[in-house]
Formats: C-alpha cells, sequence, structure tokens
C-alpha cells in the first residue's frame, strides 16, 4: 500500500537550512520523494544597485553577497575593474590580498564545520570552530577595521598595509588553527556515526556534476581536479606551492574530506605568502572616485571561493558607472539546481546535512 | 490518620527532592556541555529559572482535549513511577509503593508517558509533531528490546519481579548486581542512552529535521509540565538503575552520587557524538545492547 506523501516545509526560517531560503519537500514516510526549493527572502537587487554607483561605491555591497566569506567578491571585482582598466597592482599588494583570500576560505570552512557537524547533531564541534573562527576574525580586524565585511581589497591594491608585527600574528593563528585540526578530525571525522551519516549520502553523479557545472568541493569530491587557483591563476597563486585535493565518491563524506584538506593546504599557503611577501607599495593609487571613468568594454575575472568559482563580469561605457555587472556565484546552481535533485529518495533526516555540504549561500542567489 | 499524613507529606517531599534534584542535573548537563564546548555556558540553576519563565507564560494555542492531556499523561507517569521506586535503602518517610511484579508495572508505566504524548502530538496536526512521535515510538521499539531482557535476566536470576527485593539481594550479598549480573548491566545501561534522548539518540526533536519534533505547537505552560516531568522522570530512572544494580543508596548524598555518576554517561556520550537517523538508531538497540540482554537472560538461565 503506497504511503500518504506529507508536504513539509523547511525554511525560510528553520535551523537545518543555510541562510534564508525554503526547500518544500513532499515525503512518503522518512522518504523525499519531491523537492522544490524556494528562493527570494533575501532579493536586495545587488547588480541593478551597483550600476547606480560610481566604481569605488559597490564595495559596501559586494562583501554582503556572501556574508561567511565576503573577500572573493571583492577581489573578483576588483581584478575585473583592474582588467578593464589596465590599472597594474604592486606585488605586495598581491600577496596580500592572496593572504586575505586564504584566511577568508579557512574562516569560512570554520563556519561549514559549525554547519556540517551542526546538521548531523554534533553541536561541540560547531561550537569549537566558530570560537576558533574568531582568531581569524581578530587578524581581519587589526588589518581591516572590520571582522565579517571587510571592504579591504579594491582597485589598485589593498586599502591599507600589514600592520606591525601582524605577520608574527598570522603565522601564532596558523599554528594554534593546524593543532586544533586534529581536534576536529578525532570528533568528527574519526566518529563512526559521522561516517555512517555521510558516506552514500547525497551522491552527486560526475557526468551531471559537469553538466550542471557544479564547482568547489562538491565538484572536487567526484574526484574532478577543478580549481581556478590551478587551472587559471590569478595574483600570485602561480608562485605559490599548494595541491587541490580530491576525493571520490561524490557523496556528503567526499566532499566534507576535500574541505577538510583544504584548510591544511591554505594553512600551507598562508605560511608561504608570509615567508614570500615582498616589501614596496601595497595601492597603485587610483584618481578620484567621483570623476574615475573607466575606458569603454568589459572584463570578468574569477576566483576561487569555499563554494566554489565564482566570478564577476563588468561592462563599461566610459563613464564613472558600470554600465552593468553580474556576479556568477557557485550558490546557485547547488541550492537550487542540483539540490532539488538530490534530495529525491533521500532521508527526511538527511537535507539539512547534504544542503551544508554542498556549500550553499542564499544571498548569493539573490544578486 | 497520622500515618497518611505522614506518607502524604512524604510523597510530597520526594517530588520536591525528585524535581530539584532532575533539574539540578539538566542544569549542570546545560553546564558541563558548554564547558566541554568552550563556552562559559548558563549557571547550574538556569533551568530553575526557565521552569518559572515557561510557567508564568500565558497560554493561548489550544489543539483539543488530547492535545491538552498529551503533557499531563508525561507527568503522571514520571510521578507513578517515582512513586513505586524505593527512593531510599529501607527508609519509611519516603513513598514506596513497592509490591511483587512492581518491575513489570514499571516496564508499562514508563511508556505510558511517550504514548499519551503521541496523541496528544497528532491531535496539533502538525506534520512536524506527527513525524517527531513516530520516530520516538520507533525508537522506544529499539531499546525496549534490551531494556526488558536485563530486566527478564534479573526476574529469573533472582526469582523476583520486585524491586525491593533485588536491592535485598545485594544488600545481603554485599554485591552491587552491575558486577554479578554483568551483562545485564550493560544492556541497561546502553538502553538507557535511548531513554535519555541526548545524542546519538536525540532524533525525537531533532532541530535542523523537524523542528522540535512532538513539543512544535506547545509553549508555555505546556512546556512548563513537560519540562518538570522530565525533571521528575530523569531522577526516577536513575534511582530505579542505582536500585537495581548499584546496590540502591542509604542516604541522599549517597543517591545524587551513584544517579550523577550514571547520568554522565548518556550525556557525555551525547556531547560527543552524532545524531543517529531513525533506522539507524533502533538497529543499533537491536545490536549489541540485545546482544548482552542475550547474554544476561542465558546466564541467569543457566548459571
Amino acid at each position: 500500500m503506497r504511503e500518504k506523501a506529507t508536504t513539509l516545509y523547511i525554511g525560510p526560517q528553520h535551523p537545518g537550512i543555510t541562510g534564508n531560503m525554503m526547500v518544500r519537500v513532499k515525503v512518503e514516510g522518512d522518504t523525499i520523494v519531491k523537492a522544490t526549493t524556494e528562493v527570494g527572502y533575501l532579493h536586495r537587487a545587488f547588480e541593478k544597485l551597483i550600476e547606480q554607483r560610481n566604481w569605488l561605491q559597490s564595495f559596501t555591497l559586494l562583501c554582503r553577497f556572501c556574508v561567511p566569506e565576503p573577500d572573493p567578491v571583492e577581489e573578483s571585482y576588483a581584478r575585473a575593474v583592474e582588467e578593464l582598466e589596465g590599472r597594474e597592482v604592486p606585488e605586495r599588494a598581491k600577496y596580500i590580498r592572496v593572504m586575505v583570500l586564504e584566511l577568508a576560505r579557512i574562516a569560512s570552512y570554520m563556519l561549514w564545520y559549525g554547519g556540517q557537524a551542526g546538521s548531523l547533531g554534533l553541536y561541540t564541534v560547531g561550537q569549537w570552530s566558530v570560537g576558533d573562527r574568531n582568531y581569524i576574525l581578530d587578524l581581519f580586524e587589526e588589518l581591516t577595521g572590520g571582522r565579517v565585511y571587510h571592504m579591504y581589497i579594491w582597485p589598485g591594491g589593498v586599502r591599507r598595509d600589514m600592520p606591525e608585527g601582524f605577520e608574527e600574528k598570522v603565522l601564532k593563528t596558523m599554528d594554534y588553527l593546524e593543532k586544533r585540526l586534529d581536534d576536529y578530525d578525532d570528533l568528527m571525522f574519526e566518529n563512526s556515526i559521522f561516517k555512517k551519516r555521510t558516506k552514500g549520502i547525497g551522491i552527486i553523479d560526475k557526468a551531471k556534476a559537469i553538466e550542471w557545472g557544479v564547482v568547489g568541493p562538491p565538484l572536487r569530491g567526484c574526484g574532478i581536479k577543478h580549481d581556478v587557483r590551478i587551472d587559471d591563476p590569478y595574483e600570485v597563486y602561480d608562485k605559490l606551492d599548494f595541491v587541490v585535493p580530491t576525493h571520490e565518491g561524490g557523496d556528503i563524506w567526499s566532499r566534507a574530506q576535500v574541505r577538510r584538506q583544504e584548510i591544511r593546504q591554505s594553512i600551507r599557503i598562508v605560511r608561504q605568502v608570509i615567508d614570500k611577501i615582498p616589501g614596496g607599495d601595497f595601492y597603485n593609487k587610483i584618481p578620484n572616485p567621483q570623476k574615475w571613468a573607466l575606458p569603454k568594454g568589459d572584463a570578468y575575472a574569477r576566483t576561487e571561493a569555499v563554494r566554489g568559482e565564482v566570478g564577476m563580469y563588468v561592462s563599461s561605457d566610459g563613464g564613472t558607472h558600470p554600465r552593468r555587472a553580474h556576479f556568477r556565484g557557485a550558490a546557485y546552481v547547488h541550492a537550487i539546481t542540483l539540490l532539488e535533485d538530490l534530495l529525491v529518495g533521500e532521508n527526511l533526516a538527511d537535507i539539512s546535512a547534504i544542503m551544508n555540504s554542498l556549500g550553499t549561500c542564499p544571498p548569493e542567489i539573490e544578486r | 490518620m497520622k500515618e497518611i499524613l505522614y506518607y502524604t507529606w512524604g510523597a510530597i517531599v520526594s517530588f520536591v527532592v525528585a524535581f530539584s534534584v532532575g533539574i539540578t542535573y539538566m542544569g549542570l548537563n546545560r553546564k558541563i556541555t558548554a564547558r566541554v564546548q568552550n563556552r562559559y555556558g548558563p549557571p547550574w540553576y538556569q533551568n530553575f529559572i526557565d521552569v518559572i519563565k515557561l510557567y508564568s507564560k500565558k497560554t493561548s494555542i489550544h489543539h483539543g482535549v488530547m492535545h491538552h492531556m498529551g503533557p499531563a499523561f508525561i507527568m503522571v507517569t514520571a510521578v507513578v513511577s517515582l512513586l513505586v521506586i524505593p527512593i531510599l535503602n529501607g527508609n519509611k518517610f519516603f513513598p514506596n509503593l513497592n509490591f511483587q511484579g512492581d518491575l513489570i508495572f514499571l516496564l508499562y508505566i514508563m511508556v505510558f508517558g511517550p504514548l499519551g504524548m503521541a496523541l496528544g502530538a497528532g491531535q496539533t496536526g502538525n506534520p512536524n509533531s506527527a513525524i517527531g512521535v513516530t520516530r520516538g515510538l520507533s525508537q522506544m521499539a529499539g531499546f525496549e528490546i534490551p531494556w526488558v531482557m536485563a530486566l527478564v535476566a534479573l526476574m529469573i536470576q533472582y526469582k523476583t519481579t520486585s524491586i525491593v527485593d533485588l536491592m535485598n539481594v545485594q544488600v545481603e550479598s554485599g554485591r552491587w548486581l552491575m558486577f554479578s549480573s554483568p551483562f545485564a548491566f550493560l544492556a541497561a545501561v546502553m538502553a538507557m542512552l535511548g531513554m535519555f534522548r541526548y545524542a546519538p539518540f536525540d532524533i525525537v526533536g531533532a532541530p535542523q529535521e523537524l523542528a522540535s519534533g512532538p513539543m512544535s505547537e506547545n509553549g508555555g505552560k505546556y512546556l512548563f509540565v513537560m519540562m518538570s516531568a522530565g525533571s521528575v522522570f530523569t531522577f526516577a530512572k536513575l534511582t530505579l538503575y542505582v536500585d537495581i544494580f548499584m546496590g540502591g543508596a542509604d542516604n541522599l548524598i549517597i543517591l545524587v552520587v551513584k544517579t550523577f555518576t550514571l547520568y554522565l554517561i548518556p550525556m557525555l556520550y551525547g556531547i560527543t557524538s552524532p545524531r543517529y537517523r531513525t533506522e539507524q538508531s533502533v538497529r543499533w538497540f537491536w545490536g549489541w545492547p540485545s546482544f548482552f540482554g542475550l547474554l544476561a537472560i542465558l546466564q541467569a538461565a543457566l548459571f
């Protein structure tokens, strides 16, 4: 006898959802037979607002595309603008940018630890990682003046130089975090229940992943090595030694393994940056922003964020404001196309875990 | 008449003791969990404040008689269990409605509350409540097996269905049943993890999955009754374990030490564990815990 289907509304305000969006699921027993994502709760018309501002003013909006990791959006926009104008960026600024991007990556992964472990009821790891993330936010505060929103990477370089003794603090924080990762491993990755809850769940088909444009850890969790930092190096990534971890399987466990190893690679990159960073200017000053007109044309810059490849397209008609700005975020594919497909056939208990494993960020969808 | 008053007064005092100790344990749970998680955490008496706050809230949502009775069923279960379970060895003040067969009676009465809650949650019409209740009953079918096996093993081994008789066996032999019937103890302790519904068995009200499950439509005074009943039931369950496996207690201090030591098991396991899915939880209880229960019965029957 066929069970009666029940409709459940997971979100828009729900402990199992990563932000303001909703997943409407139809379940028979505990099995999901249909999933529909609903977004629109956060729409603020970022792209349209950017058109109303001059080339510099948009940075207060850009960082709000994705709260956990705002820096890649700033960086891709800044680099697109620089490409459009042909503006050179000092070498020191490039190194600082990479350091900031990697620190943001680690901080964002710390939040992911909390989300992924929390979605499975393991709150201790989440409390630890969110607490440890604060040490990185302390560094951001000292460097940029802001803990979450930085508005630090901008056209021509970075907004200010590193304060005295900052390198030592960064290295000390990296040493601390590297030790803490062992604790996370013991409690989370070595935990048999965590393995049972994540292995074989939310499997992404490799062919579909490519067809749909899946990026980042969900793609690398299918065993496909794709990372903009290696495939199309920007800033100074081509001068740094690091590997891009991949894992076969395509399930939550594989995606978690990719992220687990990527944090260690980011720590490795930060140490190299501190070791290799040259002296000199940190900023190639732009003209008065109110009168700063960019040549006619368009440019696209892409950056590897924790969610995967993100990209910024800007178009200029020769004026002081962008004619058009368009952001390509990983979350659109992951949280809508992919999630709706992945959830069908899965257990009701796994919705939150699957969603967290994809790295969804609703504000990035509604831009 | 004087005797009735004496026992009534004893029953009231035992309820107050059970409530206070139970709610303090839950408060300590929050504090210890916070310290493990690198947080300061709320004070140990926070749950007292929460209970008072919940009681003072006005309740304006009702879903019918059964919904109203759900929390009451839980409270009745907790209080009746408390009255049947001996609190101290040979003490006359605390009520003891002990009789031959009280272990079997407890097996039944301890599932009465969740069943009543199921009826109440079902009437709310909230799918989260209904799914939570289904999960709770499924899990109960899991941990009841090793729990019943452990008790049956003790009944066979010591040829009694009375808790007081089991306590007397321990007092006379000077040996706790956790040592003389280790398999029964293991099975019972593992079943206890399910009874407390802490991680990895917190599937009933899993926030990320079902909001708060059966409690979704309850607020204010309903939560007050459930929280109070939960405190009393926590104390009752722990005291039962102490009585049948750890020789009971001669005074309240020893009882608190023993019950809190037992309480640490589900608490610490919960702090370091993710949550099972429903079928994984049931399968777990039907695995090693049931195996130990079977060994306990074999030990009781053969030796």
